[in-house]
């Protein structure tokens, strides 16, 4: 430092003036914490089934990179514009931006991408697939099915899928109506799946020599046959009532069939509500018949909504217990039930209510109970050495390593669990081949996304992705100064009166500007978005960015911590200084 | 050319005049008049200078302070809190010799929340080496803001034009405002002693190590001494060119006065006629107006006083635990005069009340029927219910 003096007119001004750069200052060396970049799980990633990169994909969105967005979902899902529809979206219940306001519409903005990809002509984003020369067999192309397929052929494997239907995609195509997923929608899907080089080969129904033939020419089976035939209801006159699942079949397949008068519907899972709006469109009334109540059904709340708005019944706490014949009409007697005490999965067990019994006269019964294995041998068995039980997926390996996945295995029967079940079973296999039986367990669990089960396909290649914390961002370590409310988009849709006469998609995709919107919303928990506040707010301009890359000039940080704490995102850490 | 305008005004077409080309701002009343029309200048084209906008007082000097490190002629204002959050800044600023020049329009701090005349807020800032102007009406405001930048400029220190909240800032009065040209024959455009320059980097104002930070504040005293000389240059050719001028300290029927009123601001104007009716009934009493505050001009004052019998000072501002601040200021300059008058000290008009012909006849007659000071200050015009509640 030198002190300048100046004389004009004899006035005194004496000033500190340096000609030095403040560079030789070295602030850093004060410092004993130290911030750094990380970024961390959003909440939103750990809560999806197939933990897909959620926060990055919405900042992708608001910049209008939406190939790379797709992209990001096809890292973990090669079905975004299904699971944008069928999905029951657990990323939103547990979206930070919740305790804000409302969640993000996450699932309409997957819907959006995906879409997209189509509109825009997105071709195949992966390319240069390597081939090791392993063949891999796949019974049923369902969801799970498809999708092991998709991530083994990515990992390198020649996948042959085999599906007993004249068509693939399982539940997809035959289970799920249209007006929630439309058929060219599925197609696209399934065609980019192919546009990698799976073979799928229908009316292909295997027997369970499959599994020793295949031996010869495969290195793996996965099995994904889900569950083919309904679940008995055990009581007398069954046999009169009508097996949902085959009328979910037909109604698919292209065949008319009118309907009319009162229809009991018997059960509460998704295929019971999407039976009965069915039922509504083909012309008749149906009655959901539930032995629970309305709070306890299986099937997604949203779907339960949507049925009670369209005009379908819905009566709880009865327990079928006879169908009989009346002439043209049927007579069904129902158990009145009363709630009890609860089970041990939390939900409430009901229990007879003392002798009473009510009758209900319909003009067809529709059961819809659940569905089971229609074989059993796709049953994975229980009690053999080489056995390993993955949350997704159960893996057998005798004289072949055989993977049970989808819904033969999974407990929660969502299409994005089966996704996840055939990602799983890709890493498990992968893992089996180049690391050995007793490491799978430990590679997996690399690949965890969060604390949560779902795994990521971007982790186990080796992507960027494998960098972030497990740490999940929550609610409290978002700065909430920097967001305003506002409220989530609204999708338009067929108005009512129109959906219900119909098979048509009732919900439209979100346009450009709605989805771009609407991922502006997103805090991007744990997401470096690059919006600089870091960089803009450091006291000692410690923060440097070069090629869009931001680094911390340690020569320089004093440590203060503004940069963490003015992070929107909670992207930035601080750390003790290591001596 | 005579125009009716605001007490605000006149600060505003002062700054224009001057060719100011920084001003930041912060809004509070009673304050505001001035800067929205500055801005209004700055947006319509009739003043070409740049105007920042800020979030707080605090930034509004940080800027003023910036821009003046890079040799331009700056303005701000404030009043009140915005005054006292700036504090800190106002030290930096005299402390780098910047000229910067600011309206101060005086009111009252909270609590209670007040919005009115009070000298408290400027009064505070005493000791931050800002040289203070008081003003009585709008021509006077006018002038003294186009002085200010020429004395700032020649001795690099910051100036304080203050007027009073409301009866100054918001009245409308006659006011001459001169030409553009006669106002640059005065004020030349600015050729800065301290300047950054990208051409020749520099750091101004780190650290001051002991060795040199007392050397640093004895400089800014002598400047500071320099003040009542240069202010006297300043005005005789603002007088030379406008025929007008008004001095650190104005003297009205002293020379025969027995008892000398000390005023400042528009509680001056009142005093004027309250002395002229006094004198018509036979009361030889003079009134001093008090303009210059920083540097005190203690030569100037000894000299008027010296031969007076009893000094009445009208404090519009308090000092908890002492006494009025004019008051303080005057005894301080008075006491090493082995045979200087008593200083008798009154309190009133704070937070915009009004001060009265009548209270200022009251703290005559006061003075004059008592040989000395009942107390330090004598508070004038309470209302004794409410003090008694």
């Amino acid at each position: 430092m030198t002190t300048a003096q100046a004389s004009s007119d004899h006035i005194s001004l004496l000033i500190s003036r340096s000609k030095i750069s403040t560079e030789i200052n070295k602030t850093g060396s004060w410092c004993f914490v130290r911030p750094g970049y990380q970024d961390r799980t959003a909440p939103c990633s750990a809560a999806c089934p197939v933990g897909e990169d959620i926060g990055r994909i919405e900042m992708l969105a608001v910049q209008g990179l939406f190939k790379k967005a797709l992209e990001t979902i096809l890292q973990e899902n090669p079905f975004p514009a299904v699971c944008g529809r069928v999905c029951f979206h657990p990323c939103e219940g547990a979206c930070n931006r919740g305790e804000f306001d409302e969640p993000i519409s996450i699932n309409k903005l997957e819907r959006f991408l995906g879409d997209i990809a189509f509109l825009d002509g997105f071709g195949p984003s992966i390319l240069n697939l390597p081939n090791n020369g392993k063949k891999i067999a796949i019974v049923g192309a369902g969801p799970a099915g498809l999708a092991a397929a998709y991530f083994l052929t990515r990992l390198g494997y020649v996948c042959d899928v085999f599906e007993a239907a004249d068509a693939p995609g399982g539940l997809l195509r035959w289970g799920i109506p249209s007006y929630r997923l439309p058929s060219d929608i599925l197609e696209n899907e399934i065609q980019r799946i192919q546009n990698l080089g799976v073979r799928i080969h229908c009316g292909e129904k295997l027997s369970e020599d499959f599994l020793i033939e295949a031996k010869e020419r495969y290195q793996a089976v996965f099995l994904g046959c889900g569950h083919g035939r309904s679940t008995g209801m055990n009581i007398a006159g069954e046999q009169m009532a009508v097996d949902g699942l085959k009328f979910l079949y037909r109604i698919r397949n292209g065949e008319k069939l009118p309907m009319q008068g009162t229809i009991a519907v018997i059960g509460g899972g998704n295929s019971a509500i999407d039976i009965a709006r069915s039922l509504i469109r083909l012309g008749a009334k149906p009655i959901i018949v539930y032995r629970r109540r309305k709070q306890d059904m299986p099937a997604f709340e949203h779907e339960i909504k949507m049925a009670l708005e369209e005009g379908v019944q819905i009566q709880e706490l009865l327990s079928p217990v006879r169908i009989d014949q009346d002439g043209s009409d049927y007579i069904l007697s129902l158990q009145e039930m009363k709630v009890g005490e609860q089970d041990a999965d939390g939900r409430a067990r009901v229990v007879p209510k003392d002798s009473k019994t009510q009758s209900l006269r319909v003009n067809q019964v529709f059961s819809a109970i659940g569905a089971e294995p229609d074989e059993v041998w796709k049953v994975p068995p229980e009690k053999i050495p080489e056995i390993l039980t993955l949350s997704h997926c159960t893996i057998t390996q005798q004289d072949l390593p055989i993977v049970f996945g989808g819904d033969l295995t999974n407990s929660n029967k969502s299409v994005t669990d089966a996704v996840a079940s055939g990602k799983q079973a890709a890493m498990a296999l992968d893992t089996l081949f180049q690391k050995g039986w007793e490491n799978i367990n430990d590679r997996l669990s690399e690949c965890r996304v969060g604390n949560s089960p779902a795994l990521s396909m971007e982790i186990y290649m080796g992507g960027d992705r494998k960098n972030r914390s497990r740490h999940i961002v929550a609610y409290n370590e978002v700065n909430i100064d920097y967001f305003q409310p506002c409220n989530r988009v609204v999708s338009l849709s067929v108005p009512l009166q129109k959906s219900i006469c119909s098979f048509d998609e009732i919900d439209h995709t979100l346009s450009t500007t709605g989805a771009m919107s609407e991922a502006q919303r997103c805090f991007n928990c744990g997401i470096c978005n690059g919006c600089d506040n870091c960089r803009l707010f450091c006291p000692e301009v410690a923060v440097t960015l070069e090629d869009n890359k931001r680094q911390i000039n340690f020569d320089y940080c004093k440590g203060c911590g503004i940069c963490v704490v003015e992070c929107p995102r909670s992207a930035m850490v601080i750390e003790e200084k290591k001596v | 050319m005579k125009k009716v305008i605001e007490g605000s005004h006149a600060v505003s077409e002062a700054v224009r005049l001057a060719r100011v080309k920084v001003l930041s701002a912060y809004p509070i009343t009673p304050q505001t008049h001035i800067v929205e029309s500055l801005s209004e200048y700055c947006a319509d084209g009739s003043m070409d200078a740049r105007f920042m906008c800020v979030e707080s007082e605090h930034s509004a000097m940080a800027s003023v302070i910036g821009a003046a490190s890079g040799g331009v002629r700056t303005f701000t204002a404030s009043s009140s809190h915005g005054l006292a959050l700036m504090h800190e800044l106002l030290h930096w600023a005299s402390g780098a010799r910047l000229p910067i020049v600011m309206a101060e329009v005086n009111r009252a701090l909270g609590p209670g929340w007040n919005l009115w005349m009070d000298q408290t807020d400027s009064l505070a800032q005493r000791d931050t080496g800002w040289i203070q102007l008081y003003c009585e009406d709008g021509q006077e405001v006018l002038d003294t803001t186009i002085q200010a930048y020429r004395l700032a400029e020649m001795v690099n220190l910051p100036v304080m034009v203050v007027l009073d909240a409301f009866f100054l800032s918001h009245t409308y009065e006659p006011v001459n405002v001169p030409d553009q040209e006669q106002v640059d024959r005065f004020l030349p455009s600015y050729v800065p002693r301290i300047q950054l320059d990208t051409a020749n980097p520099c750091a101004l104002n780190q650290m001051a190590p002991p060795p040199v930070y007392m050397e640093m504040r004895h400089s800014t005293q002598m400047a500071m001494e320099q003040v009542p000389r240069l202010f006297k240059q300043v005005e005789d050719e603002f007088f030379s060119i406008f025929g007008r001028a008004y001095g650190p300290v104005e003297t009205v029927l002293c020379e025969d006065a027995e008892i000398v009123m000390i005023l400042t601001g528009t509680a001056a104007s009142t005093c004027r006629q309250v002395i002229s009716d006094l004198r018509s009934k036979g009361e030889k009493v003079g009134l001093l107006k008090l303009k210059m505050f920083r540097p005190f001009p203690t030569e100037l004052i000894r000299k008027i006083l010296e031969p007076i019998q009893k000094v009445a000072v009208v404090d519009r501002n308090f000092s908890f635990g002492a006494s009025g601040i004019f008051a303080q200021e005057i005894r301080a300059a008075l006491c090493n005069y082995p045979e200087h008058p008593p200083v008798f000290g009154y309190i009133t008009g704070l937070g915009g009340r009004d001060v009265t012909p009548e209270i200022l006849e009251d703290i005559y007659w006061r003075t004059r029927n008592n040989a000395t000071p009942k107390a330090e200050s004598q508070w004038v015009g309470l209302d004794q219910e409410i003090v008694e509640s």
